[in-house]
């Protein structure tokens, strides 16, 4: 099967990302948007848009309906989800197949299992990947789970079994704060994701994010493409990624590697995916969750490997096998990437929506922009923040930093404040060279 | 010769009208006035001796060649008093309740707050769509049976 029109079910520069991959393979493309990014370069590049509701998100990008009313108007023989919205939306995947749309991801069942937290944590278990000590499912109540708690021993998190992304997690100390925490995270995770369960797990320090990417075909297939640490984050958000982790021996990154394939296969697992490590400094790695879907991040483990995942995502999504075998994929280089938000670091933080005037992204080898941003464009306060990705690749992780600071340096975005001059600061900060930061680093450092 | 305040009031009332081209020759001075929808020129050819005089009025606002969506975002100015009924969603745009029947409604026709104007038909459900102003309908702003995406112009309608 070959696709002849993909509709991109997502904006921004992940819309643009999606584009550029069908462009190149000749096949049409078909953008959505509210009435907020009318202006968006998604829009513009595509070969047809049309708008899909108002500004509100739920109203136009999770606005299935109309999502579908385009899809199949159009005569769309597959949709790409991007990451967010409704790329995790098992439903969303199973209304694709009964419209006869190809959902270019794995299936309805393999979201769902994965999707659920505690549920992935007990296929992963079963599949012989390490998970992080915690209970076996979710905390029916409260004595339950100052029971568990205290036969992992504090500090316990608190994590919500449908959140994910960082969201729906409380830290309890001690018992009096689990006793306290858990009903309100029971709540909030009911009134978030729609399911109030919750589940522990140790609090584990000193641990680096490591996460490893996966593809797989429809024909059992699967194979990774090596890691990418993501520890540099701010409030379980990550701004910085590259590819390799720094600490990694090739032994290590082999057993975790050969661990993500296992869980991959262990789902019938197809498409693009990414598995989540805790890695600690004794070389000991947990499974966190997996997401089902591409990733923000996802350029670096591209200028590494040479492959282009969303090609390959769609190479696969047509039902044919995977363009390489596990022998041929070579990680070569290294590979930095600096998330560019609106946002105010002097502010902590502070988002900072508004329009663009001068815009002039870096250039020169080895230096890759992924952006929907352009000159007079206005980034609106309604979606996410973010207004491009430098990605950088050189031939040693000495040299990439370099090249990043270079590039930053040279990256003009005048009219609204943004994380340039953060980045600058962090890509000089002795503990990032030295490579050994853990998740905390950047609440444990001024940077 | 054309006085200059004679070509102005010629290209006014041109604007007026759905006329495309004006070609006037008086006294030896030829004037020609085109109007091909995206640009305006306008020359003047005076006799021998005097000089040529060439006027060329700046192009209506250069359009941009997205061939995105549905025509309806180059639309020409609405009357401001008219209101605009605008598509909900996305779907396939009816006039009538089924191929056989005749029209909800058409130009020159009274609607009330209640009136089913259209059908729009997104995954198979049909949705009737109501005027929700008492009125009469100016314009018919899309075909039967075409796409049409959210907040897509579909009727025009002079309200009472």
């Amino acid at each position: 099967m070959k696709f002849q029109k993909i509709l991109i079910a997502n904006r921004g520069e992940i819309a643009v990302r999606i584009i550029r991959a069908c462009r190149e393979l000749g096949i049409s493309t078909v953008a959505v948007y509210s009435e907020a990014d009318r202006d968006s370069l998604h829009v513009r590049l595509a070969d047809e848009a049309y708008c899909v509701g108002p500004t509100l998100s739920k109203d136009s990008y999770l606005n299935l309906t109309n999502l579908m009313s385009v899809a199949t108007l159009t005569e769309c023989d597959a949709v790409h989800p991007g990451y967010g919205f409704l790329a995790e939306n098992a439903d969303f995947a199973e209304i694709c197949e009964s419209c006869n749309i190809t959902f270019i991801g794995p299936s309805p069942d393999a979201i769902n299992r994965m999707g659920d937290k505690s549920e992935a944590k007990r296929t992963m278990l079963e599949a012989g990947v390490p998970v992080i000590p915690g209970s076996d499912g979710i905390v029916e109540d409260l004595d339950e789970a100052v029971k568990i708690a205290r036969g992992i021993g504090y500090p316990v998190i608190i994590k919500a079994t449908a959140g994910g992304g960082g969201k729906g997690i409380r830290l309890a100390e001690d018992e009096e704060s689990l006793v306290k925490q858990i009903t309100n995270a029971q709540q909030e995770a009911e009134k978030a994701f729609g399911n109030g369960g919750v589940y522990l797990e140790k609090y584990l320090t000193g641990m680096k994010h490591v996460e490893v990417q996966i593809i797989a075909d429809r024909h059992g297939n699967a194979v990774h493409l090596g890691e990418r640490d993501c520890s540099v984050q701010r409030r379980r958000q990550k701004l910085v990624e590259e590819a390799p982790c720094p600490v990694l021996s090739p032994e290590l990154r082999a057993e975790m590697g050969a661990a993500a394939v296992r869980a991959a296969q262990a789902v019938n697992y197809s498409g693009a995916g990414t598995l989540e490590f805790l890695l600690g400094q004794d070389g000991q790695f947990y499974f966190m969750e997996m997401n089902t879907r591409i990733q923000v991040e996802h350029p670096v483990t591209e200028m590494v490997t040479g492959v282009d995942l969303i090609q390959e995502m769609i190479h696969v999504a047509e039902g044919n096998p995977l363009s390489f075998t596990q022998e041929e994929v070579k990680i070569n280089g290294w590979s930095i990437e600096c998330r560019v938000n609106a946002e105010d670091p002097e502010r902590n933080f502070m988002p900072s929506p508004g329009k663009i005037g001068f815009y002039l992204p870096p250039g020169g080898p080895g230096v890759r922009v992924d952006s929907g941003a352009y000159p007079g464009y206005t980034i609106s306060p309604y979606y996410d923040s973010m207004i491009a990705k430098l990605i950088v690749w050189a031939p040693t992780r000495e040299e990439a930093i370099a090249k990043m600071k270079r590039a930053l340096d040279e990256f003009a975005i005048e009219g609204i404040h943004t994380t340039i001059p953060f980045h600058m600061r962090l890509l000089s900060h002795e503990t990032f060279v030295r490579g050994d930061f853990d998740i905390k680093f950047l609440e444990e450092n001024e940077v | 010769m054309f006085k200059l305040n004679e070509i102005k009031e010629l290209i006014q009332l041109l604007d007026e009208t759905s006329v495309q081209e004006v070609e006037i020759e008086n006294e030896g001075s030829r004037l020609v006035i085109r109007k091909p929808g995206k640009a305006e020129t306008v020359y003047v050819q005076a006799p021998t001796a005097a000089p040529v005089m060439q006027q060329a009025s700046q192009p209506a606002a250069a359009p941009q060649a997205a061939p995105t969506a549905p025509a309806a975002t180059a639309a020409p100015e609405v009357d401001p008093t008219l209101h605009t009924i605008a598509s909900p969603m996305v779907g396939t745009f009816y006039r009538s309740p089924s191929p056989e029947a005749g029209s909800f409604t058409g130009v020159g026709e009274k609607v009330t707050h209640k009136s089913v104007v259209c059908i729009i038909e997104a995954m198979k459900l049909m949705n009737e769509l109501e005027a929700e102003v008492n009125g009469t309908i100016v314009e018919v702003l899309a075909e039967n049976g075409q796409l049409v995406e959210y907040g897509q112009p579909l009727f025009l309608v002079k309200p009472e």
